[in-house]
C-alpha cells in the first residue's frame, strides 16, 4: 500500500476514535465540544512517559487513558448540573482552558512543541483503533448501553425508575475521555511532533462532525464519518480553493438531507440482511 | 424482501468513486523525458495567500526552465499540492509528492507546525525537503540529513539587527512584546531577543513580566497601554507581519511612537502601512523594492502574473518566501544539472541522493540576495539584509551573512 | 495606566456586547447557536471597509454592512433552519458551522487571507490621562444605542411581544395566531444585521481586518453571553464590559497569557453557580435535551 494511503488510514484511524470519544458521551445525551482537550492529554502525557521515562507505547496509552478518564469523571460532576448547549459550551471553555495551560507549559515545549517519539506505522494505530471500536460495538449490545439510551431519551423517567443516571453520565464522559486520550497518544507517536495548537476548538469540532455525518445512532457512524473526514479532502484537492467551501456545503447538505447521518441502524440492517439472504 | 432497497451496491458505489478519484492520475512520462519536482504550499487556510503567491513564482521557474530547453533537454514538471497549513496534511502531501507522484525533491512546507511533522517523514522517506519560510530554531536540525531550510535562524539575524537599532536611535532600554501562540515568535520574544539585547548592553524595562498576546487576537490595547507606561525607547515586536500589524496600530493609536525591531517574520510590504512615522527595523534575505540585478528581473517578472491571478490582491508584490522558494527549486535544478541525475525510475533512490548531497555541500549557488549554501543544522548560509521602514518604504542599512564555521561565507 | 486600561476595557467589552447581543438574540428567541453570527460580523467588517475606501462615508458603510449581513442570515435561515427546526438543537448548530466554513472560505477568496488596513479613522483626542479615538467613541455610543433599541424593540412593540411569544413556546404561540415562521425569520435578521454593524464599526475601529476576525471574537463573545444571561439583553450590556475590563486587568497586572483562563474559566463558573447568568434568564440546567 502506498506510503499516502497509509498515512490517510492512519488518520481516519486516530479521528475513529475521536469520533468514538464524542459518541460514547452523545449516547447519555450530552454533547461534548471539548474532548480536542482530553485527545491533548492523552497525547502530552503518553508522550512524555515514552520519551522521557522511556516506558513502552501501550503501558504510556493506558495510563494516559486513565489518568484522563479520571479527568472526565471529575469534569462531569459539575458538568451534571448542564443540560443540551450549556453542557457544549462549557466543553468548549473547558477546552481552551487545557490548550492555554499546554501553551504555557514550557517544561513540554510550550508553544515550541514536543517531539522525540517513535514513529508509529498504521498497524498499530489500527490494532487499537479497530480494538476500541468492536469494545464500544459489544458495549452497544450491553444492558449498560440500555441504561444510558434511557438517560438520553428521557432522564427523569430513568431517573424515577431506580437508574443511577448520575453514575451513568459520569461513566460516559470518562470513557470519552479515556478513549480521546488514546487517540491523542497514537496521534503524537504517529506525528512524532506534538503541539498546543493540535488539539484545540478545531480538532474537538472534527470529532462531532465525523459523528454527526458518518452516523450518530451506531458506533460504525464514527469509522464512516473519520473516513470521509480524512479522504474527503484529498478527494476534493482539484477544487483547491474552494475547497472548505465544499466541505461546509456538504455538511448543511448532510444535515438537511439525512439528519441521523450517513449509517443508521435500518441502513446496517438492510446491508447484513442483503448479505444473509444471499 | 422487496422493501428493502439494495443499498449495498449504492454505498459501494459511491465509496468507489471517491476511491478512484483520490488514485492519482497516472504519470504518463514515458515519451518525453521529464524531471518531476514537487512543492507543499499553504494554498488555503490562514496563509492562503503566501501559497497562492508561492504558486505563481513556481510556475514562472517551471515555463522560464522549460523555454530556455527544459533541463538536459528534459522538461520540467512541478507538482503543487496544498497542506492549508495543517501539518497532517503537509505530512500525507509529501507522502503523496515522494510515494506516488515519485518526485525527486521537495519544496515546503511553508509553515515550522508543518515543517516539523513533515520532516521526519521526508527522512523516512529519503526525499529532500527545503522549507521556503520556516525560521523556528532547530527545525532542520532536529530532522538531518533530509531537511533544509532556505531561511536563517533568527538568532543570527538578531545579532546583526539590534547593534544598528541601538546605534540608529540611540536606544538604552527596550520592552518586548510577543505572539505567544507563534512558536518562533515566542522563541525570539522569551530567548533570542533578550540574550542578544543583554549582550549588546541593552536593558529590558519588563524583562520579569514580558507582555505577549494571541495570534488573531483584534485587541491589544491593554498590552500596548502597558508598554506605554514602561516608557522604553524602543520596541521589540516579536510577530509575525500580521500580527504586529495590530500592535503598531494601537502603538499609533495611542501616541506610543518609539522604533521597533523584530525578526524576518515582520518583512513586508504591509507593514509599511501599519504606522508610516514608526521605523521598524527587520532583518530580510529578500524584499520587493531591492537593487540588483537578479532580483529586480525576478521582480519584474513575476509582479505582473501575481497582479494578474485571481484571488490576489491588485497591489501585491514579490515577498521573500516566493524568492525563497524561487531559489530552493532553482537549486534542485543546478543539482540535477551538475550531478548526473537521470530522472529514470530505476534511478530515483540514487538520485534522490545527489540531490541530498548537492545541497548538503552546496555553496555560492547564485540566489536573488547573493551566494547560498548550507550549514551543519540545513539552514542556509547567505547574505541578508537589515531593513528599515518608515514613511513606507524599506531601506537597506546593513548587510551582513549567515556565515558559519568551516563553510565559506557570502 | 489604571485609566486608560478601563477605557481599553470597556472597549473591548463593546466588542463583546454587540456579538454577544447577536448570539442572544437567536439563543433566546431559537435556542440555537447561531455559529454563523461571528462570520456575518466579519463580513459586515468587509463590507465596510471597502466602502470606506471608496470613499463613502460612515453611514452609508454601516448600512451596507447591515444589508449584507442581513441578507446572508436570510439565506442562512432558509437554507439552514427553517427546514431543521424541529430536529435536535445540535443540528442547526452544526448547519450553522457549516455556513461559517462557507463563509470564511468565500472572504478569503475575494479579500485574501493578509490583512487589510485602513488608516485610522476620525481624531484622536488626549483626555487627561486618557487616550481616545472619535471611532472609539462612536463604537461605545453605538452599543448603548444598539442594546437600548434592541431591548425596546423586544420589550415595547408587538413584534417583540410576538419574538418572546415564540420563546416561551412555539406551539402555543403558533395557536395563538402568532406566525412563528416569519418571526423566526425576523430573529435571524435582526441578529444578522447586529452583527453586521459590529462588524462594520468594530473593524473601522481597530483599522485592520483578516478572514479570521470573526472565530476569535467569537468563542469569547459566547462565553459573555453565557455570563451576563442568555436571553438578557441587558445581561450582555453588563457582562461584555465586566469580560472586557476583566481581560484588560489580567494583562495589565497579571500576565498576558493567563488571560484566556481568566475569561472561561469566569464562565465555567457562571454556569455552575448561577447558570441563569447575572441578570437571570433561561438557566443552563433546564436546556433542551441534546
Amino acid at each position: 500500500m502506498s506510503t499516502y494511503y497509509a498515512s490517510l488510514l492512519a488518520e481516519s484511524g486516530i479521528l475513529l476514535l475521536g469520533a468514538l470519544s464524542v459518541y460514547i458521551i452523545l449516547a447519555t445525551g450530552q454533547l461534548s465540544l471539548g474532548n480536542g482537550a482530553f485527545m491533548g492529554i492523552g497525547a502530552y502525557l503518553s508522550s512524555w512517559l515514552t520519551v522521557t521515562m522511556h516506558m513502552p507505547l501501550t503501558l504510556a496509552l493506558v495510563i494516559s487513558a486513565l489518568v484522563a478518564g479520571l479527568i472526565g469523571a471529575v469534569v462531569a460532576f459539575p458538568a451534571l448540573r448542564l443540560k443540551g448547549i450549556y453542557l457544549a459550551m462549557a466543553t468548549v471553555g473547558f477546552a481552551e482552558m487545557v490548550r492555554s495551560f499546554f501553551l504555557n507549559f514550557e517544561a513540554m515545549g510550550g508553544s515550541g512543541g514536543f517531539r522525540g517519539m517513535q514513529h508509529i506505522s498504521v498497524g498499530t494505530v489500527w490494532l487499537w483503533a479497530g480494538g476500541i471500536l468492536i469494545a464500544v460495538m459489544l458495549l452497544e449490545r450491553s444492558r449498560v448501553w440500555l441504561e444510558m439510551q434511557a438517560v438520553h431519551d428521557d432522564e427523569t423517567a430513568a431517573g424515577l425508575i431506580g437508574l443511577n443516571t448520575t453514575a451513568t453520565k459520569i461513566s460516559a464522559f470518562a470513557a470519552g475521555a479515556a478513549v480521546a486520550a488514546i487517540a491523542g497518544g497514537l496521534f503524537a507517536h504517529h506525528n512524532v511532533y506534538i503541539e498546543p495548537a493540535n488539539f484545540g476548538f478545531e480538532r474537538s469540532v472534527d470529532f462531532v462532525l465525523a459523528v454527526i455525518l458518518g452516523g450518530s445512532t451506531v458506533a460504525p457512524g464514527s469509522l464512516v464519518g473519520a473516513l470521509l473526514l480524512v479522504f474527503l479532502p484529498e478527494v476534493l484537492r482539484p477544487i483547491a480553493d474552494w475547497r472548505l467551501a465544499a466541505f461546509g456545503s456538504l455538511l448543511v447538505l448532510v444535515l438537511l438531507v439525512r439528519r441521523q447521518g450517513i449509517l443508521d441502524r435500518s441502513l446496517i440492517r438492510a446491508l447484513t440482511f442483503r448479505r444473509l439472504a444471499a | 424482501m422487496s422493501r428493502i432497497k439494495s443499498n449495498l451496491p449504492h454505498i459501494l458505489g459511491i465509496l468507489a468513486v471517491a476511491a478512484v478519484s483520490a488514485l492519482p492520475a497516472g504519470s504518463a512520462q514515458a515519451q518525453t523525458r521529464e524531471i518531476h519536482l514537487g512543492a507543499v504550499v499553504p494554498s488555503s487556510g490562514p496563509f492562503a495567500e503566501w501559497g497562492r503567491s508561492n504558486t505563481v513564482a513556481l510556475k514562472l521557474l517551471e515555463q522560464q526552465t522549460n523555454d530556455a530547453g527544459g533541463i538536459n533537454g528534459a522538461k520540467l514538471k512541478i507538482s503543487i499540492l496544498d497542506d492549508a497549513a495543517k501539518p497532517a496534511q503537509a505530512a500525507t502531501s509529501l507522502r503523496k509528492l515522494s510515494g506516488d507522484d515519485k518526485v525527486l525533491a521537495i519544496a515546503g512546507p511553508l509553515t515550522s507546525s508543518a515543517a516539523e511533522v513533515a520532516f521526519p517523514v521526508a527522512n523516512e522517506l529519503k526525499v529532500v525537503a527545503t522549507s521556503q519560510a520556516s525560521s523556528k530554531p532547530g527545525t532542520a536540525k532536529q530532522n538531518r540529513p533530509w531537511a533544509f531550510r532556505n531561511t536563517i535562524d533568527e538568532g543570527v539575524l538578531a545579532k546583526t539587527a539590534v547593534p544598528y537599532f541601538k546605534k540608529a536611535f540611540n536606544v538604552k532600554t527596550v520592552a518586548i512584546i510577543f505572539d505567544a501562540k507563534d512558536a518562533t515568535a515566542s522563541t525570539v520574544g522569551k530567548l533570542i531577543m533578550p540574550a542578544v539585547l543583554k549582550a549588546n548592553e541593552l536593558t529590558i524595562a519588563n524583562d520579569n513580566d514580558l507582555l505577549s498576546f494571541n495570534t488573531g487576537d483584534l485587541d491589544v490595547s491593554a498590552q500596548v497601554t502597558k508598554l506605554k507606561s514602561l516608557n522604553p525607547d524602543g520596541v521589540v515586536i516579536a510577530a509575525d507581519y500580521s500580527q504586529a500589524i495590530t500592535v503598531l496600530r494601537e502603538m499609533k493609536r495611542q501616541g506610543l511612537i518609539k522604533p521597533v525591531v523584530g525578526a524576518s517574520q515582520l518583512i513586508s510590504s504591509a507593514i509599511l502601512k501599519a504606522a508610516p512615522e514608526i521605523p521598524v527595523i527587520a532583518p530580510a534575505t529578500f524584499y520587493a523594492t531591492m537593487k540588483g540585478e537578479a532580483p529586480e528581473k525576478f521582480t519584474a517578472a513575476l509582479t505582473p502574473l501575481l497582479r494578474k491571478e485571481s484571488g490576489l490582491p491588485k497591489d501585491i508584490e514579490p515577498n521573500m518566501f516566493d524568492a525563497n522558494i524561487y531559489e530552493i527549486v532553482s537549486m534542485y535544478i543546478d543539482a540535477i544539472k551538475k550531478t548526473g541525475v537521470t530522472g529514470k525510475p530505476e534511478d530515483l533512490e540514487a538520485d534522490r541522493t545527489k540531490i541530498r548531497d548537492y545541497m548538503t555541500k552546496l555553496e555560492g549557488f547564485p540566489g536573488l540576495g547573493g551566494p547560498i549554501g548550507f550549514n551543519d543544522d540545513g539552514d542556509a548560509i547567505k547574505a541578508f539584509y537589515v531593513l528599515q521602514g518608515q514613511n513606507g518604504t524599506w531601506d537597506t542599512k546593513v548587510r551582513g551573512c549567515s556565515s558559519a564555521p568551516n563553510h565559506p561565507g557570502c | 495606566m489604571l485609566m486608560q486600561q478601563l477605557v481599553n476595557g470597556l472597549t473591548l467589552g463593546a466588542v463583546y456586547t454587540l456579538l454577544a447581543l447577536s448570539f442572544s438574540l437567536v439563543m433566546g428567541i431559537l435556542g440555537i447557536l447561531n455559529l454563523a453570527i461571528a462570520e456575518l460580523f466579519m463580513i459586515g467588517g468587509y463590507i465596510g471597509f471597502t466602502l470606506v475606501d471608496s470613499g463613502y462615508p460612515l453611514p452609508v458603510a454601516v448600512l451596507g454592512g447591515l444589508a449584507v449581513a442581513a441578507a446572508i442570515a436570510v439565506v442562512i435561515e432558509k437554507i439552514g433552519y427553517q427546514p431543521l427546526r424541529d430536529a435536535p438543537l445540535v443540528t442547526p448548530m452544526l448547519s450553522t458551522l457549516g455556513f461559517s466554513i462557507i463563509l470564511q472560505n468565500i472572504a478569503t477568496n475575494i479579500w485574501g487571507s493578509d490583512p487589510l488596513q485602513l488608516s485610522i479613522f476620525g481624531a484622536q483626542y488626549q483626555i487627561g490621562p486618557v487616550s481616545i479615538g472619535e471611532m472609539q467613541l462612536i463604537v461605545l455610543g453605538a452599543t448603548v444605542v444598539l442594546v437600548a433599541l434592541t431591548a425596546f424593540i423586544v420589550q415595547k412593540t408587538p413584534m417583540g411581544r410576538a419574538l418572546r411569544a415564540v420563546a416561551e413556546n412555539r406551539e402555543v404561540a403558533r395557536l395563538l395566531g402568532v406566525s412563528a415562521d416569519r418571526l423566526m425569520m425576523m430573529a435571524f435578521i435582526l441578529s444578522g444585521a447586529l452583527a453586521g454593524v459590529a462588524g462594520v464599526l468594530i473593524a473601522l475601529h481597530y483599522g485592520a481586518i483578516t478572514p479570521y476576525l470573526g472565530v476569535e471574537i467569537g468563542l469569547k463573545a459566547i462565553a459573555v453571553m453565557v455570563i451576563g444571561g442568555t436571553s438578557q439583553i441587558w445581561g450582555a450590556l453588563v457582562a461584555g464590559p465586566l469580560i472586557g475590563i476583566a481581560e484588560v486587568l489580567t494583562v495589565a497586572y497579571g500576565g498576558s497569557q493567563v488571560r484566556d483562563f481568566v475569561v472561561y474559566g469566569f464562565m465555567i463558573l457562571i454556569l455552575l453557580l448561577r447558570p441563569q447568568g447575572l441578570l437571570g434568564g433561561i438557566r443552563s440546567d433546564q436546556g433542551q435535551r441534546v
